[in-house]
């Protein structure tokens, strides 16, 4: 989930940006470089993967299980491994902030998750972000184990610089594996169906959709 | 204040539709207007030289470049309401008036769906469309044009056309005969010939033979009668040239959509002749990276409990000098992190106001949020009010009020809630308590970089242009004091120095004003001879300023700007504005007084002065639209008005177009007869997915001349103040949590 993730534009505009970007000097980019409030938590974050701004390449091709194992030897709290199918990405993501039952999860170059009990309720920096959804209901009945009907409205930031709602309607029940809810939404010509592996009350791996742009994301808990 | 629920109404209704989310194309039934699939070569959805009832999705914005032995056109096409497409072109064509041998010439079509389609029924889409409305004339026509979907995949349209389209196959001439084409400077509107004279009837197929492959075939009246010789027929005759003619009145085409930004096509006129098309799509409304790639903000830091911090919570910290420094400072570096810098700051035991400039969110709502997460991990748990105030060049323009327990509640919600919970209004002049954070002022900002300046669509040379080395400086003395300009060297380009109309250089430059005057119909060359500043190998100074940024009460602002203030003008600037954060209307007034400058030495100028003065009245309509009327004198001294209209969206995208028209005649003015143009913004971030205030764009405005033109002042008070009032704000106010 690093600046590979993005390496996938390559537009005339941008291409023209970049070319008047790098080009580019003086001293208006300097500023931002001292230590602060954010960079306290920035720091916990970075401390997961080595230094802070390694190449993407670099953490790519590395064992999902190696890294999981060096993180959770190097960080002391909570932590999860994402995988970003479209991409064939997984990274280590640590937790920066909680708020309630709302936990924001970073990778070292702050893109982040952000879950709810487990589930998904945003993303951020992540190009097709998911701005908020509402997931209460389907989380009760996920966690209970119950088989239910359940309204939600998945919230985006849509290239105009707007936050546009997909409502979907979507059914909880059990799966044919043991343990695992599954979610079945339908809504606007679009359906996606999510899994979650409950145990102890708990969403400890899932496979979730993130949105029209990106696709699911499979979440595993490393350390709750 | 009063304003907020109507505009919060809108906010929090913007209701789908999904596609835009969604992404178009990708097979999802959406609730617009027909749309067309394939681009006729005018750059319209069509057939070949016909229209049909189609729209473009709404905000679609094409460029399309159309090319056969008979005709060379470019244009622009925007969809600018659901229901109503606009087009502009250059097109080229042969007039034995010109030196030349031909004319490139600009034509405005304008498409209106009066009907859509009823699926299930026999009631088709019916659009009437105008095209050349206000050129010379030479692509003028008027239809009216039903269409329908027989099958998914086939689509017919019929219509009745007037003027071009009806160059043969007529039917009669139901509103009377049609006027010949205006011959004298062009540029006023064509409306006497709308509808009149010969009718003749048209029709089209276009049956979409895949996902990406339409085939057209039509029947058109359009027989390119100048192009092809037929005296009897083309509107005039400086217009004739001699093709072969058409064998017959039916056209053949296809196009072929490639990704969802392309779409190549090719024709077959009247089994004569064979042409080619080519058309670029793009709307604010698709990106690559539509929530963009820039860092997470950081978390909210919810309060730790009373129990835990009694000192934090009992506000006794306050009384400590050395907390708000800490704080500040702690504060200052967090936000210039994020692109914002902290001016200043107050700080009691309960509440919080900051006051930030915000240099990298095109949506002011974004540095908010962004800001307002950061002060719940900075402030001691005592403060619950947080005043975040919008400070731009130094003004502090709005304040957005919030209680931090809505801000830890509402964290990561649908922003229409923590909008709900927000107060917007005019900032505070001068709060008490208000410390400037050390080290910010006096600010110096530089960069050396390249540059490229370009000028499109000159009859003469379509493409000039210079390339070369720019440095960049501001230095912002106190806040709201600015002394700013650039320095420019060119290294190479094909942007030589020119003599407006006949005049060599050395002519030119030896006439006195008052020959200039009397050799241009009696008025100054003010803009007409720009092309004299270009082509300098001498160091340059485009800009060098001292700005001053006021704040005289709680809803007026001011700015007086003194020094080069453009290429081609130095002087003096002031300008008052009248707006109210929650208020849609304002009322500004600004006057100045130059000199022109030389062409070549930086730091000379020339004889002609001017005082010129503008009256504006500014409203924001709602759903992106915003439009001016200022009325005054202007350079030549010439006396009049300039209307402005147009379309935002809150990633900074704008579209819009302008008239001025004044006191001097159409022959005193020249060609063009007044002064009109469009305008073209787009955010660097739009196209990148990275933040960043900048916009690329620019005006296609009428060949300069020398009417109703204004001094281009940088940083008049509108534009600079408005990101961060109400509708602005609110509009933009979706990326709050981003």
């Amino acid at each position: 989930m690093n600046r590979a993730m993005n390496a996938k534009s390559a537009r005339g505009v941008a291409a023209l940006a970049a070319l008047l970007a790098l080009s580019a000097c003086g001293n208006a980019p300097s500023r931002g470089d001292d230590p602060s409030l954010l960079n306290v938590a920035r720091q916990t974050v970075a401390q997961v993967v080595a230094r802070r701004g390694e190449p993407a390449e670099a953490a790519a091709p590395r064992d999902p299980a190696e890294m999981a194992a060096t993180a959770l030897s190097v960080n002391p709290g909570p932590l999860i491994l994402v995988g970003l199918e479209g991409l064939g990405t997984t990274q280590v993501l640590a937790m920066t902030g909680q708020n309630g039952g709302m936990r924001t999860y970073m990778t070292p170059n702050e893109q982040a998750v952000i879950l709810r009990g487990g589930m998904l309720v945003g993303t951020r920096g992540l190009g097709h972000d998911m701005s908020a959804t509402e997931a209460g209901r389907s989380a009760a009945l996920i966690r209970a184990g119950q088989s239910g009907q359940a309204q939600r409205t998945l919230r985006y930031y849509a290239a105009d610089g707007r936050e546009r709602p997909l409502p979907f309607t979507c059914r909880i029940g059990p799966g044919p594996k043991a343990g695992v809810m599954v979610e079945s939404c339908e809504g606007n010509g679009v359906s996606f169906q999510n899994n979650y592996m409950v145990s102890g009350g708990a969403i400890t791996v899932s496979r979730q959709w993130g949105g029209p742009g990106l696709g699911y994301l499979t979440i595993q808990t490393l350390r709750p | 204040m009063t304003r907020r629920p109507t505009l919060l109404r809108h906010l929090l209704t913007t209701a789908l539709p999904a596609s835009i989310v969604l992404c178009a194309g990708s097979g999802l039934a959406v609730a617009e207007p027909m749309i067309g699939r394939s681009f006729n070569n005018y750059g319209l959805p069509g057939a070949v030289d016909t229209p049909s009832a189609e729209m473009l999705p709404d905000a679609e914005l094409t460029a399309t470049a159309a090319k056969s032995e008979l005709t060379e056109r470019v244009g622009l096409v925007f969809q600018l309401a659901p229901r109503v497409t606009t087009a502009l072109r250059y097109g080229k064509f042969d007039s034995t008036e010109e030196r030349r041998g031909y004319v490139r010439d600009r034509s405005f079509d304008l498409r209106f769906q009066i009907l859509d389609e009823a699926a299930g029924t026999w009631r088709p889409a019916v659009a009437v469309g105008i095209q050349d409305a206000i050129g010379t004339g030479f692509y003028s026509a008027e239809y009216i044009v039903a269409t329908k979907t027989i099958t998914p995949t086939l689509r017919a349209s019929a219509g009745l056309g007037w003027g071009r389209l009806a160059q043969g196959g007529g039917i009669g001439s139901p509103f009377g005969d049609r006027p010949g084409p205006d011959t004298g400077t062009g540029g006023e509107l064509n409306a006497d010939t709308w509808f009149k004279g010969e009718v003749a009837p048209f029709a089209s197929v276009a049956w979409a033979a895949g996902d990406k492959l339409t085939l057209v075939a039509e029947y058109s009246g359009d027989e390119y009668a100048c192009e092809t010789g037929d005296a009897d027929t083309c509107a005039r005759s400086v217009w004739l040239s001699d093709s072969d003619p058409l064998k017959n009145r039916i056209n053949f085409g296809a196009t072929y959509q490639l990704g969802q930004n392309y779409q190549v096509g090719a024709y077959v006129l009247g089994a004569k002749h064979v042409g080619v098309q080519f058309t670029l799509l793009t709307s604010p409304r698709r990106a690559a990276y539509p929530s963009g790639l820039e860092p997470a903000p950081a978390p909210v830091r919810p309060r730790p409990d009373r129990a835990s911090d009694p000192d934090g919570w009992s506000g006794v910290w306050a009384s400590d000098p050395t907390a708000q420094p800490a704080i500040q400072k702690a504060l200052g570096d967090a936000l210039a992190d994020e692109g914002q810098r902290l001016e200043s700051m107050v700080l009691t035991a309960d509440r919080a106001e900051i006051r930030i400039r915000n240099e990298r969110y095109i949506q002011q709502a974004e540095a908010v949020g962004r800001a307002a997460r950061l002060m719940t991990r900075a402030l001691p748990p005592s403060v619950e009010t947080l005043v975040i105030t919008s400070s731009e060049a130094g003004m502090p323009t709005s304040s957005v009020t919030l209680r931090r327990s809505d801000v830890e509640r509402l964290e990561n919600t649908e922003a229409g809630q923590i909008a709900n919970a927000a107060a917007l209004t005019d900032a505070a002049p001068r709060p008490a308590g208000l410390v400037p954070t050390p080290g910010e002022f006096p600010d110096l900002d530089w960069a050396i970089k390249p540059y490229l300046s370009t000028g499109l669509f000159d009859p003469d040379e379509p493409f000039r242009y210079e390339v070369g080395g720019e440095v960049t400086a501001r230095y912002e003395i106190v806040p709201g004091l600015v002394l700013q300009g650039s320095l420019r060297q060119r290294a190479f380009g094909n942007a030589e120095q020119e003599a407006p109309g006949s005049y060599a250089v050395d002519e030119y430059l030896a006439l006195s004003d008052d020959e200039i005057t009397e050799q241009n119909n009696g008025v100054y060359r003010v803009r007409s001879d720009s092309r004299m500043y270009t082509g300098n190998d001498k160091l340059q100074v485009p800009r060098l300023t001292l700005n001053w940024y006021g704040r005289p009460t709680q809803t007026v602002y001011s700015r007086v700007t003194v020094g080069l203030l453009e290429r081609m003008y130095g002087g003096a600037s002031a300008e008052l504005l009248w707006k109210p954060v929650n208020s849609q209307l304002a009322l500004g007034a600004e006057i100045n007084r130059v000199r022109k400058r030389d062409y070549r030495d930086a730091f000379e100028l020339l004889d002609y002065e001017a005082t010129t003065g503008l009256v504006t009245a500014y409203y924001e309509f709602g759903n992106g639209f915003r439009g001016s009327i200022g009325a005054g004198q202007y350079l030549a001294g010439d006396v009049g008005a300039t209307v402005e209209v147009s379309r935002e969206f809150a990633n900074g995208w704008e579209v819009g177009a302008f008239v001025t028209k004044t006191d001097l005649s159409a022959d005193e003015f020249g060609e063009g007869s007044f002064d009109k143009g469009v305008t073209i913004s787009v955010p660097l971030s739009w196209g990148t997915g990275l933040p960043s205030l900048r916009t690329v764009g620019g005006t296609l405005s009428s060949l300069n001349r020398d009417g109703g033109q204004q001094v281009n002042v940088r940083g008049r008070l509108y534009e600079t103040v408005r990101d961060s009032h109400s509708v602005r704000m609110y509009d933009g106010w979706g990326k709050f949590w981003r």
